[in-house]
Protein backbone atom coordinates (compact mmCIF):
# COMPACT_ATOMS: atom_id res chain seq x y z
CA UNK A 1 0.00 0.00 0.00
CA UNK A 2 2.50 2.43 0.82
CA UNK A 3 4.20 2.02 -2.77
CA UNK A 4 1.14 3.26 -4.15
CA UNK A 5 0.83 6.61 -2.17
CA UNK A 6 4.46 6.93 -3.06
CA UNK A 7 3.46 6.65 -6.63
CA UNK A 8 0.97 9.55 -6.31
CA UNK A 9 3.10 11.95 -4.84
CA UNK A 10 5.35 11.62 -7.26
CA UNK A 11 3.16 12.25 -10.07
CA UNK A 12 2.28 15.51 -8.84
CA UNK A 13 5.39 16.60 -8.31
CA UNK A 14 6.71 14.98 -12.11
CA UNK A 15 3.08 16.41 -13.84
CA UNK A 16 4.72 20.37 -12.39
CA UNK A 17 8.57 19.55 -13.55
CA UNK A 18 7.21 18.35 -16.54
CA UNK A 19 5.13 21.15 -17.18
CA UNK A 20 7.58 23.62 -16.51
CA UNK A 21 9.98 21.51 -18.33
CA UNK A 22 7.87 21.64 -21.80
CA UNK A 23 7.16 25.90 -21.12
CA UNK A 24 11.14 26.17 -20.63
CA UNK A 25 12.16 23.78 -23.49
CA UNK A 26 9.95 25.29 -26.07
CA UNK A 27 10.32 28.83 -25.11
CA UNK A 28 14.12 29.07 -24.17
CA UNK A 29 15.83 26.40 -25.68
CA UNK A 30 14.08 25.73 -28.94
CA UNK A 31 12.97 29.62 -29.16
CA UNK A 32 9.25 28.09 -30.75
CA UNK A 33 7.81 30.83 -30.10
CA UNK A 34 9.11 34.57 -29.90
CA UNK A 35 9.29 36.37 -26.87
CA UNK A 36 6.34 38.51 -27.56
CA UNK A 37 4.38 36.08 -27.61
CA UNK A 38 5.33 33.53 -24.92
CA UNK A 39 8.48 33.83 -23.02
CA UNK A 40 10.19 30.96 -21.34
CA UNK A 41 10.10 30.48 -17.49
CA UNK A 42 13.78 31.81 -17.40
CA UNK A 43 12.85 35.08 -19.48
CA UNK A 44 9.85 35.67 -16.88
CA UNK A 45 11.82 35.25 -13.37
CA UNK A 46 14.64 37.31 -14.99
CA UNK A 47 11.54 40.23 -16.13
CA UNK A 48 10.58 39.44 -12.63
CA UNK A 49 13.89 40.55 -10.64
CA UNK A 50 14.51 43.64 -13.10
CA UNK A 51 11.29 45.10 -12.35
CA UNK A 52 11.79 44.62 -8.26
CA UNK A 53 13.71 48.09 -8.74
CA UNK A 54 12.77 49.15 -12.39
CA UNK A 55 10.24 51.85 -12.77
CA UNK A 56 10.70 50.93 -16.72
CA UNK A 57 8.92 50.44 -18.65
CA UNK A 58 5.50 51.90 -17.13
CA UNK A 59 6.15 54.04 -14.67
CA UNK A 60 6.77 52.28 -11.20
CA UNK A 61 8.32 49.38 -9.92
CA UNK A 62 6.76 46.34 -9.29
CA UNK A 63 6.25 46.91 -5.40
CA UNK A 64 4.85 50.08 -6.10
CA UNK A 65 2.11 48.58 -8.30
CA UNK A 66 1.61 46.34 -5.68
CA UNK A 67 1.60 48.33 -3.33
CA UNK A 68 -0.85 50.56 -5.14
CA UNK A 69 -3.36 47.88 -5.75
CA UNK A 70 -3.41 46.79 -2.50
CA UNK A 71 -4.07 50.10 -0.74
CA UNK A 72 -7.20 50.35 -2.56
CA UNK A 73 -8.39 46.88 -2.79
CA UNK A 74 -8.04 46.12 1.54
CA UNK A 75 -9.60 49.79 1.81
CA UNK A 76 -12.52 49.02 -0.10
CA UNK A 77 -12.87 45.68 1.25
CA UNK A 78 -12.32 46.80 4.52
CA UNK A 79 -15.56 49.51 4.16
CA UNK A 80 -17.40 46.57 2.34
CA UNK A 81 -17.09 44.52 5.30
CA UNK A 82 -18.42 46.92 7.74
CA UNK A 83 -20.83 48.17 6.19
CA UNK A 84 -22.00 45.18 4.60
CA UNK A 85 -22.44 42.64 7.65
CA UNK A 86 -23.88 44.42 9.71
CA UNK A 87 -26.28 45.09 6.78
CA UNK A 88 -26.71 41.20 6.79
CA UNK A 89 -27.30 40.74 9.64
CA UNK A 90 -30.17 42.87 10.24
CA UNK A 91 -31.56 42.33 7.50
CA UNK A 92 -31.97 38.62 8.31
CA UNK A 93 -32.91 39.60 11.95
CA UNK A 94 -35.73 42.01 11.90
CA UNK A 95 -38.13 40.97 9.39
CA UNK A 96 -38.99 45.24 7.97
CA UNK A 97 -35.54 45.53 7.33
CA UNK A 98 -35.48 42.38 5.06
CA UNK A 99 -39.15 43.53 3.36
CA UNK A 100 -37.70 47.06 2.04
CA UNK A 101 -34.40 46.63 1.26
CA UNK A 102 -33.88 42.92 0.19
CA UNK A 103 -35.74 44.28 -3.24
CA UNK A 104 -33.33 46.88 -3.92
CA UNK A 105 -30.49 44.44 -3.51
CA UNK A 106 -31.99 41.78 -5.23
CA UNK A 107 -32.22 44.64 -8.24
CA UNK A 108 -28.78 45.86 -7.73
CA UNK A 109 -27.13 42.53 -7.31
CA UNK A 110 -26.95 40.85 -10.92
CA UNK A 111 -24.37 43.84 -12.33
CA UNK A 112 -20.94 42.71 -11.59
CA UNK A 113 -19.44 45.38 -9.61
CA UNK A 114 -16.79 46.21 -12.32
CA UNK A 115 -19.49 47.26 -14.51
CA UNK A 116 -20.00 50.39 -11.81
CA UNK A 117 -16.15 51.86 -12.95
CA UNK A 118 -17.38 54.25 -15.87
CA UNK A 119 -20.67 55.67 -13.48
CA UNK A 120 -18.02 56.24 -10.82
CA UNK A 121 -15.47 57.93 -12.89
CA UNK A 122 -17.98 60.27 -14.06
CA UNK A 123 -19.72 61.11 -10.81
CA UNK A 124 -16.02 60.96 -8.80
CA UNK A 125 -13.49 61.73 -11.82
CA UNK A 126 -10.16 60.09 -11.80
CA UNK A 127 -8.48 59.04 -8.71
CA UNK A 128 -8.69 56.61 -6.16
CA UNK A 129 -12.72 57.39 -5.09
CA UNK A 130 -14.39 55.81 -8.26
CA UNK A 131 -11.82 52.62 -7.62
CA UNK A 132 -12.60 52.47 -3.96
CA UNK A 133 -16.15 52.56 -4.29
CA UNK A 134 -16.42 50.07 -6.75
CA UNK A 135 -14.42 47.83 -5.12
CA UNK A 136 -16.77 48.16 -2.04
CA UNK A 137 -19.38 47.52 -4.18
CA UNK A 138 -18.00 44.15 -4.91
CA UNK A 139 -16.75 43.09 -1.98
CA UNK A 140 -20.32 44.72 -0.06
CA UNK A 141 -22.30 42.07 -1.87
CA UNK A 142 -21.23 39.00 -0.50
CA UNK A 143 -20.79 40.41 2.95
CA UNK A 144 -24.50 40.60 2.78
CA UNK A 145 -25.72 37.45 1.46
CA UNK A 146 -23.30 35.63 3.78
CA UNK A 147 -24.17 37.50 6.79
CA UNK A 148 -27.84 36.83 6.01
CA UNK A 149 -27.77 33.01 5.16
CA UNK A 150 -25.28 33.17 8.26
CA UNK A 151 -28.36 34.33 10.80
CA UNK A 152 -31.13 32.35 8.78
CA UNK A 153 -30.08 29.35 9.66
CA UNK A 154 -29.68 30.12 13.54
CA UNK A 155 -31.81 27.22 14.94
CA UNK A 156 -35.23 27.86 16.31
CA UNK A 157 -34.69 25.74 19.25
CA UNK A 158 -31.52 27.59 20.55
CA UNK A 159 -33.48 30.93 20.60
CA UNK A 160 -36.37 29.29 22.44
CA UNK A 161 -33.38 28.33 24.89
CA UNK A 162 -32.72 31.77 24.97
CA UNK A 163 -35.92 32.79 25.96
CA UNK A 164 -36.69 30.15 28.09
CA UNK A 165 -34.00 31.50 29.92
CA UNK A 166 -35.19 35.50 29.96
CA UNK A 167 -33.27 37.03 27.23
CA UNK A 168 -34.83 39.43 25.18
CA UNK A 169 -34.52 40.15 21.05
CA UNK A 170 -31.09 42.02 21.65
CA UNK A 171 -29.47 39.39 23.49
CA UNK A 172 -30.48 36.96 21.42
CA UNK A 173 -29.40 38.24 18.01
CA UNK A 174 -26.04 39.20 19.98
CA UNK A 175 -25.04 35.86 21.66
CA UNK A 176 -27.11 33.16 20.10
CA UNK A 177 -27.54 34.38 16.26
CA UNK A 178 -24.36 35.78 15.98
CA UNK A 179 -22.05 33.33 17.24
CA UNK A 180 -24.08 30.70 14.73
CA UNK A 181 -23.99 33.25 11.97
CA UNK A 182 -19.83 33.36 12.22
CA UNK A 183 -18.60 30.88 10.44
CA UNK A 184 -21.13 31.44 7.30
CA UNK A 185 -20.06 35.29 7.87
CA UNK A 186 -16.01 34.50 8.11
CA UNK A 187 -16.54 32.74 4.80
CA UNK A 188 -18.28 36.43 3.34
CA UNK A 189 -15.72 38.02 4.23
CA UNK A 190 -13.15 35.30 2.55
CA UNK A 191 -15.31 35.87 -0.62
CA UNK A 192 -15.48 39.35 -0.45
CA UNK A 193 -11.55 39.85 -0.69
CA UNK A 194 -11.21 37.50 -3.44
CA UNK A 195 -13.76 39.53 -5.20
CA UNK A 196 -12.37 42.92 -4.26
CA UNK A 197 -8.79 41.79 -5.42
CA UNK A 198 -10.20 40.63 -9.03
CA UNK A 199 -12.18 44.07 -9.06
CA UNK A 200 -9.30 45.98 -8.46
CA UNK A 201 -7.41 44.23 -10.76
CA UNK A 202 -10.10 44.93 -13.71
CA UNK A 203 -10.32 48.12 -12.55
CA UNK A 204 -6.64 49.30 -12.83
CA UNK A 205 -6.78 47.66 -16.22
CA UNK A 206 -9.65 50.54 -17.16
CA UNK A 207 -8.57 53.77 -15.43
CA UNK A 208 -6.01 54.06 -13.24
CA UNK A 209 -2.16 54.91 -13.72
CA UNK A 210 -0.49 52.37 -11.11
CA UNK A 211 -1.32 48.99 -9.85
CA UNK A 212 -1.00 45.27 -10.99
CA UNK A 213 -3.82 45.97 -13.55
CA UNK A 214 -2.50 48.58 -15.18
CA UNK A 215 0.63 47.02 -15.31
CA UNK A 216 -0.72 44.63 -17.08
CA UNK A 217 -2.58 46.57 -19.32
CA UNK A 218 0.21 48.74 -20.52
CA UNK A 219 2.33 45.54 -20.68
CA UNK A 220 -0.11 44.37 -23.66
CA UNK A 221 0.38 48.00 -25.64
CA UNK A 222 3.76 47.30 -25.66
CA UNK A 223 4.18 43.37 -26.36
CA UNK A 224 5.89 42.57 -23.24
CA UNK A 225 4.01 39.16 -21.86
CA UNK A 226 6.89 38.32 -19.87
CA UNK A 227 5.80 41.26 -17.64
CA UNK A 228 1.73 40.19 -17.96
CA UNK A 229 2.98 36.69 -16.70
CA UNK A 230 4.78 38.40 -13.58
CA UNK A 231 2.04 40.61 -13.25
CA UNK A 232 -0.13 37.86 -13.13
CA UNK A 233 2.19 35.53 -10.55
CA UNK A 234 1.96 38.41 -8.47
CA UNK A 235 -1.49 38.75 -8.58
CA UNK A 236 -2.32 35.02 -8.01
CA UNK A 237 0.19 35.19 -5.22
CA UNK A 238 -1.26 37.98 -3.29
CA UNK A 239 -4.45 36.48 -3.77
CA UNK A 240 -3.61 33.34 -1.99
CA UNK A 241 -1.81 34.79 0.97
CA UNK A 242 -4.78 36.50 1.33
CA UNK A 243 -7.03 33.59 1.22
CA UNK A 244 -4.49 31.93 3.72
CA UNK A 245 -4.77 34.35 6.02
CA UNK A 246 -8.15 35.14 6.18
CA UNK A 247 -8.11 30.90 6.67
CA UNK A 248 -5.72 31.39 9.48
CA UNK A 249 -7.61 33.86 11.10
CA UNK A 250 -10.79 31.77 10.73
CA UNK A 251 -9.42 28.88 12.02
CA UNK A 252 -7.97 30.24 15.30
CA UNK A 253 -11.17 32.73 16.26
CA UNK A 254 -14.08 31.19 14.49
CA UNK A 255 -15.92 27.76 16.36
CA UNK A 256 -17.55 25.44 14.34
CA UNK A 257 -15.77 26.09 11.09
CA UNK A 258 -16.36 22.81 8.76
CA UNK A 259 -12.09 22.08 8.76
CA UNK A 260 -12.34 19.59 5.76
CA UNK A 261 -10.69 22.06 3.49
CA UNK B 1 -43.98 36.24 21.76
CA UNK B 2 -41.51 33.71 20.37
CA UNK B 3 -40.03 34.97 17.49
CA UNK B 4 -41.36 33.10 14.41
CA UNK B 5 -37.76 33.30 12.38
CA UNK B 6 -38.89 30.97 9.57
CA UNK B 7 -42.20 32.29 9.29
CA UNK B 8 -42.88 33.53 5.32
CA UNK B 9 -43.79 36.98 5.15
CA UNK B 10 -47.14 36.48 2.81
CA UNK B 11 -46.72 36.85 -0.45
CA UNK B 12 -48.46 40.05 -1.25
CA UNK B 13 -47.15 41.57 1.44
CA UNK B 14 -43.20 40.64 0.02
CA UNK B 15 -44.50 42.29 -2.97
CA UNK B 16 -46.41 45.23 -1.53
CA UNK B 17 -43.24 46.12 0.47
CA UNK B 18 -40.93 45.26 -2.52
CA UNK B 19 -42.61 47.82 -5.00
CA UNK B 20 -42.86 50.37 -2.21
CA UNK B 21 -39.18 49.73 -1.45
CA UNK B 22 -38.12 50.67 -5.23
CA UNK B 23 -40.58 53.31 -5.61
CA UNK B 24 -38.82 54.95 -3.33
CA UNK B 25 -35.07 54.13 -4.61
CA UNK B 26 -36.28 55.52 -7.54
CA UNK B 27 -37.73 58.46 -6.09
CA UNK B 28 -34.70 59.22 -4.37
CA UNK B 29 -32.83 58.82 -7.28
CA UNK B 30 -34.65 61.46 -9.76
CA UNK B 31 -34.62 63.78 -6.51
CA UNK B 32 -31.06 63.56 -6.36
CA UNK B 33 -30.68 64.55 -10.04
CA UNK B 34 -33.09 67.19 -9.87
CA UNK B 35 -32.36 68.91 -6.98
CA UNK B 36 -28.32 68.32 -6.16
CA UNK B 37 -25.16 68.88 -8.20
CA UNK B 38 -25.05 65.22 -9.06
CA UNK B 39 -27.51 65.84 -11.36
CA UNK B 40 -25.21 67.79 -13.80
CA UNK B 41 -23.36 64.83 -14.43
CA UNK B 42 -25.90 61.60 -13.66
CA UNK B 43 -29.14 61.22 -15.19
CA UNK B 44 -32.21 60.34 -13.58
CA UNK B 45 -34.42 57.59 -13.72
CA UNK B 46 -36.98 58.74 -16.31
CA UNK B 47 -34.49 59.74 -18.80
CA UNK B 48 -32.46 56.43 -18.22
CA UNK B 49 -35.86 53.90 -18.97
CA UNK B 50 -36.49 56.19 -21.93
CA UNK B 51 -33.43 56.00 -23.48
CA UNK B 52 -33.36 52.01 -22.53
CA UNK B 53 -36.68 52.08 -24.66
CA UNK B 54 -35.32 54.27 -27.45
CA UNK B 55 -32.03 52.48 -27.83
CA UNK B 56 -34.22 49.18 -28.51
CA UNK B 57 -35.04 50.85 -32.13
CA UNK B 58 -31.97 53.15 -32.21
CA UNK B 59 -29.17 51.58 -32.49
CA UNK B 60 -26.24 52.46 -30.13
CA UNK B 61 -22.92 52.77 -31.83
CA UNK B 62 -23.40 49.42 -34.59
CA UNK B 63 -26.24 47.90 -33.26
CA UNK B 64 -29.55 48.14 -30.81
CA UNK B 65 -28.99 47.16 -27.30
CA UNK B 66 -30.59 43.76 -28.17
CA UNK B 67 -28.11 43.11 -30.45
CA UNK B 68 -25.51 44.19 -27.82
CA UNK B 69 -27.11 41.99 -25.49
CA UNK B 70 -27.41 39.54 -27.97
CA UNK B 71 -23.56 39.90 -28.76
CA UNK B 72 -22.73 39.58 -25.11
CA UNK B 73 -24.82 36.22 -24.39
CA UNK B 74 -23.45 34.62 -27.42
CA UNK B 75 -19.79 35.03 -26.17
CA UNK B 76 -21.05 33.53 -22.68
CA UNK B 77 -22.85 30.77 -24.43
CA UNK B 78 -20.45 29.66 -26.50
CA UNK B 79 -17.56 30.07 -23.99
CA UNK B 80 -19.78 29.16 -21.14
CA UNK B 81 -21.03 25.37 -22.63
CA UNK B 82 -17.72 24.37 -23.50
CA UNK B 83 -16.09 24.95 -20.45
CA UNK B 84 -18.25 24.00 -18.34
CA UNK B 85 -18.72 20.66 -20.47
CA UNK B 86 -14.48 20.30 -20.39
CA UNK B 87 -14.38 21.07 -16.59
CA UNK B 88 -17.21 18.91 -15.60
CA UNK B 89 -15.63 15.60 -17.79
CA UNK B 90 -12.09 16.79 -16.33
CA UNK B 91 -13.50 17.15 -12.88
CA UNK B 92 -15.37 13.83 -12.89
CA UNK B 93 -12.10 11.99 -14.12
CA UNK B 94 -9.94 13.84 -11.58
CA UNK B 95 -12.59 12.58 -8.74
CA UNK B 96 -12.57 9.48 -10.15
CA UNK B 97 -9.07 8.15 -11.24
CA UNK B 98 -6.30 9.21 -8.26
CA UNK B 99 -3.63 9.90 -11.12
CA UNK B 100 -5.28 12.12 -13.51
CA UNK B 101 -6.24 13.92 -10.36
CA UNK B 102 -2.51 13.94 -8.65
CA UNK B 103 -1.49 15.15 -12.74
CA UNK B 104 -4.24 17.86 -13.09
CA UNK B 105 -4.35 19.01 -9.29
CA UNK B 106 -1.15 20.82 -8.81
CA UNK B 107 -1.30 22.82 -11.92
CA UNK B 108 -4.76 23.30 -11.40
CA UNK B 109 -3.73 24.92 -6.81
CA UNK B 110 -0.99 27.04 -9.15
CA UNK B 111 -3.66 28.64 -11.57
CA UNK B 112 -6.78 29.05 -9.85
CA UNK B 113 -5.62 32.32 -7.49
CA UNK B 114 -5.02 34.29 -10.59
CA UNK B 115 -8.76 35.55 -11.46
CA UNK B 116 -9.71 35.12 -14.87
CA UNK B 117 -9.74 39.11 -15.58
CA UNK B 118 -5.80 38.97 -15.19
CA UNK B 119 -5.95 37.03 -17.93
CA UNK B 120 -7.40 39.50 -20.45
CA UNK B 121 -4.01 40.87 -21.67
CA UNK B 122 -2.01 37.93 -22.06
CA UNK B 123 -5.08 36.40 -24.34
CA UNK B 124 -5.10 39.54 -26.27
CA UNK B 125 -1.79 39.08 -26.78
CA UNK B 126 -2.07 35.35 -27.79
CA UNK B 127 -5.68 35.33 -29.58
CA UNK B 128 -5.86 38.67 -31.13
CA UNK B 129 -8.65 41.54 -30.69
CA UNK B 130 -11.38 39.71 -31.91
CA UNK B 131 -13.80 36.73 -30.78
CA UNK B 132 -11.14 33.90 -29.85
CA UNK B 133 -9.81 35.81 -26.71
CA UNK B 134 -13.15 36.08 -25.14
CA UNK B 135 -13.91 32.74 -25.63
CA UNK B 136 -10.88 32.08 -24.92
CA UNK B 137 -11.63 33.56 -21.29
CA UNK B 138 -15.00 32.52 -20.87
CA UNK B 139 -14.07 28.93 -21.45
CA UNK B 140 -11.29 29.77 -18.68
CA UNK B 141 -13.44 31.52 -16.19
CA UNK B 142 -16.46 28.28 -16.34
CA UNK B 143 -14.24 25.46 -16.59
CA UNK B 144 -12.42 26.83 -13.20
CA UNK B 145 -15.47 27.27 -11.81
CA UNK B 146 -16.98 24.00 -12.55
CA UNK B 147 -13.84 21.73 -12.30
CA UNK B 148 -13.26 21.80 -8.57
CA UNK B 149 -17.41 21.79 -7.50
CA UNK B 150 -17.51 18.57 -9.95
CA UNK B 151 -14.29 17.46 -8.25
CA UNK B 152 -15.64 17.17 -5.20
CA UNK B 153 -18.88 16.06 -6.08
CA UNK B 154 -17.51 12.72 -6.96
CA UNK B 155 -15.36 12.27 -3.97
CA UNK B 156 -17.93 13.55 -1.89
CA UNK B 157 -20.20 10.48 -3.31
CA UNK B 158 -21.40 8.58 0.44
CA UNK B 159 -18.69 5.36 0.13
CA UNK B 160 -21.20 3.27 1.46
CA UNK B 161 -23.43 4.01 -1.56
CA UNK B 162 -20.97 2.76 -3.30
CA UNK B 163 -20.27 -0.50 -1.29
CA UNK B 164 -24.03 -1.26 -0.90
CA UNK B 165 -23.67 -1.58 -4.54
CA UNK B 166 -20.58 -3.69 -4.90
CA UNK B 167 -22.10 -5.98 -2.37
CA UNK B 168 -25.21 -6.08 -4.86
CA UNK B 169 -22.60 -7.18 -7.74
CA UNK B 170 -22.11 -3.88 -9.49
CA UNK B 171 -19.14 -3.70 -11.19
CA UNK B 172 -16.75 -0.14 -11.15
CA UNK B 173 -17.99 1.10 -14.36
CA UNK B 174 -22.02 -0.04 -13.21
CA UNK B 175 -21.11 1.68 -9.68
CA UNK B 176 -19.64 4.92 -11.36
CA UNK B 177 -22.66 5.52 -14.04
CA UNK B 178 -25.48 4.69 -11.62
CA UNK B 179 -24.53 5.98 -8.36
CA UNK B 180 -21.51 8.74 -8.44
CA UNK B 181 -22.62 10.64 -11.87
CA UNK B 182 -26.09 11.29 -10.28
CA UNK B 183 -24.97 11.99 -6.94
CA UNK B 184 -22.46 14.35 -8.23
CA UNK B 185 -25.26 16.51 -10.02
CA UNK B 186 -26.65 18.92 -7.39
CA UNK B 187 -22.66 19.90 -6.53
CA UNK B 188 -22.30 20.36 -10.36
CA UNK B 189 -25.21 22.87 -10.70
CA UNK B 190 -24.06 24.48 -7.96
CA UNK B 191 -20.70 24.84 -9.67
CA UNK B 192 -22.67 26.06 -12.98
CA UNK B 193 -24.15 28.62 -11.11
CA UNK B 194 -21.18 29.67 -9.92
CA UNK B 195 -19.71 29.60 -13.71
CA UNK B 196 -22.81 31.60 -15.19
CA UNK B 197 -22.13 34.74 -12.34
CA UNK B 198 -18.64 34.67 -13.37
CA UNK B 199 -18.67 34.35 -16.54
CA UNK B 200 -20.84 37.17 -17.67
CA UNK B 201 -18.93 39.46 -15.26
CA UNK B 202 -15.80 38.06 -17.17
CA UNK B 203 -17.67 39.15 -20.83
CA UNK B 204 -18.61 42.33 -19.37
CA UNK B 205 -15.03 42.99 -18.25
CA UNK B 206 -13.41 42.11 -21.39
CA UNK B 207 -15.74 43.84 -23.36
CA UNK B 208 -15.41 46.96 -21.22
CA UNK B 209 -11.29 46.57 -22.06
CA UNK B 210 -11.33 45.83 -25.78
CA UNK B 211 -14.04 45.28 -27.84
CA UNK B 212 -16.25 46.62 -31.01
CA UNK B 213 -19.68 45.62 -29.10
CA UNK B 214 -21.94 44.13 -26.68
CA UNK B 215 -23.42 45.90 -23.43
CA UNK B 216 -19.22 46.45 -21.75
CA UNK B 217 -19.01 48.12 -24.76
CA UNK B 218 -21.72 50.21 -24.71
CA UNK B 219 -20.79 51.47 -21.00
CA UNK B 220 -17.15 52.20 -21.87
CA UNK B 221 -18.77 54.26 -24.84
CA UNK B 222 -21.13 55.96 -22.43
CA UNK B 223 -18.06 57.20 -20.40
CA UNK B 224 -16.00 58.06 -22.81
CA UNK B 225 -18.55 60.40 -24.62
CA UNK B 226 -19.47 61.74 -21.12
CA UNK B 227 -23.25 60.41 -21.54
CA UNK B 228 -24.26 58.99 -18.38
CA UNK B 229 -27.44 58.29 -19.82
CA UNK B 230 -25.74 55.50 -21.62
CA UNK B 231 -23.82 53.74 -18.67
CA UNK B 232 -26.66 53.21 -17.31
CA UNK B 233 -28.84 51.76 -19.90
CA UNK B 234 -25.62 49.45 -20.54
CA UNK B 235 -25.99 48.82 -16.45
CA UNK B 236 -29.56 48.18 -16.74
CA UNK B 237 -29.07 45.32 -19.68
CA UNK B 238 -26.01 44.15 -17.64
CA UNK B 239 -28.16 43.78 -14.58
CA UNK B 240 -31.20 42.64 -16.00
CA UNK B 241 -29.44 39.56 -18.27
CA UNK B 242 -27.13 39.13 -15.33
CA UNK B 243 -30.83 38.58 -13.65
CA UNK B 244 -32.49 36.52 -15.46
CA UNK B 245 -28.90 34.18 -16.33
CA UNK B 246 -29.00 33.52 -12.66
CA UNK B 247 -32.71 32.92 -12.41
CA UNK B 248 -33.15 30.31 -15.27
CA UNK B 249 -29.92 28.69 -13.96
CA UNK B 250 -31.85 28.10 -10.91
CA UNK B 251 -34.59 26.77 -12.52
CA UNK B 252 -32.71 24.36 -14.43
CA UNK B 253 -31.24 22.93 -11.27
CA UNK B 254 -34.47 23.17 -9.54
CA UNK B 255 -36.44 21.09 -12.57
CA UNK B 256 -33.05 18.38 -12.38
CA UNK B 257 -32.07 17.89 -9.35
CA UNK B 258 -36.11 17.93 -7.97
CA UNK B 259 -34.73 14.87 -5.60
CA UNK B 260 -32.41 16.75 -4.06
CA UNK B 261 -33.14 19.26 -1.15
CA UNK B 262 -30.53 21.60 -1.21
CA UNK B 263 -31.91 23.44 1.78
CA UNK B 264 -33.20 26.29 -0.40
Amino acid sequence: MKKKKDYIWILSILSIVIFAGIWWFCCDVLKLTNSSTLPGPATVVNTFIKKLSSSAPDGATLPAHIFSSLKISLGGWALGVIIGTPLGIFMAWYKKVDLFVRPIFDLLRPIPGLAWIPLMIILFGIGITPKIATVFLSAFVPCVLNSYTGIRQTKDVHLWVGQTFGADDTQMLVHIAIPTALPMIMTGVRVALGAAWTCIVAAEMLASTKGLGYMIQQARGIYRPDIIICGMIAIGAIGAVFSGILSLIENAIVKGVRRDG
Amino acid sequence: MVKKFNAKAKNYEKTICAMIAIAVFLCVWQIVVSFTKAGMVLAGPIETLKMFFVSIVKPVGTHTIEGHIVWSLSRVLVGFVIGSFAGIVLGILMGWFKPVSALFRPIFEILRPIPPIAWIPLSIVWFGLGEASKYFLIMYSAFCAVTMNAYSGVRSVDPELMGAAKMLGANNRQVFTTIVLPSCVPQIFAGLQIAVGTSWATVVAAEMVRSQEGVGWVIIKGQDSNSTVQILVGIVAIGIVGYILAVSMRAIEARLCRWSVRGK
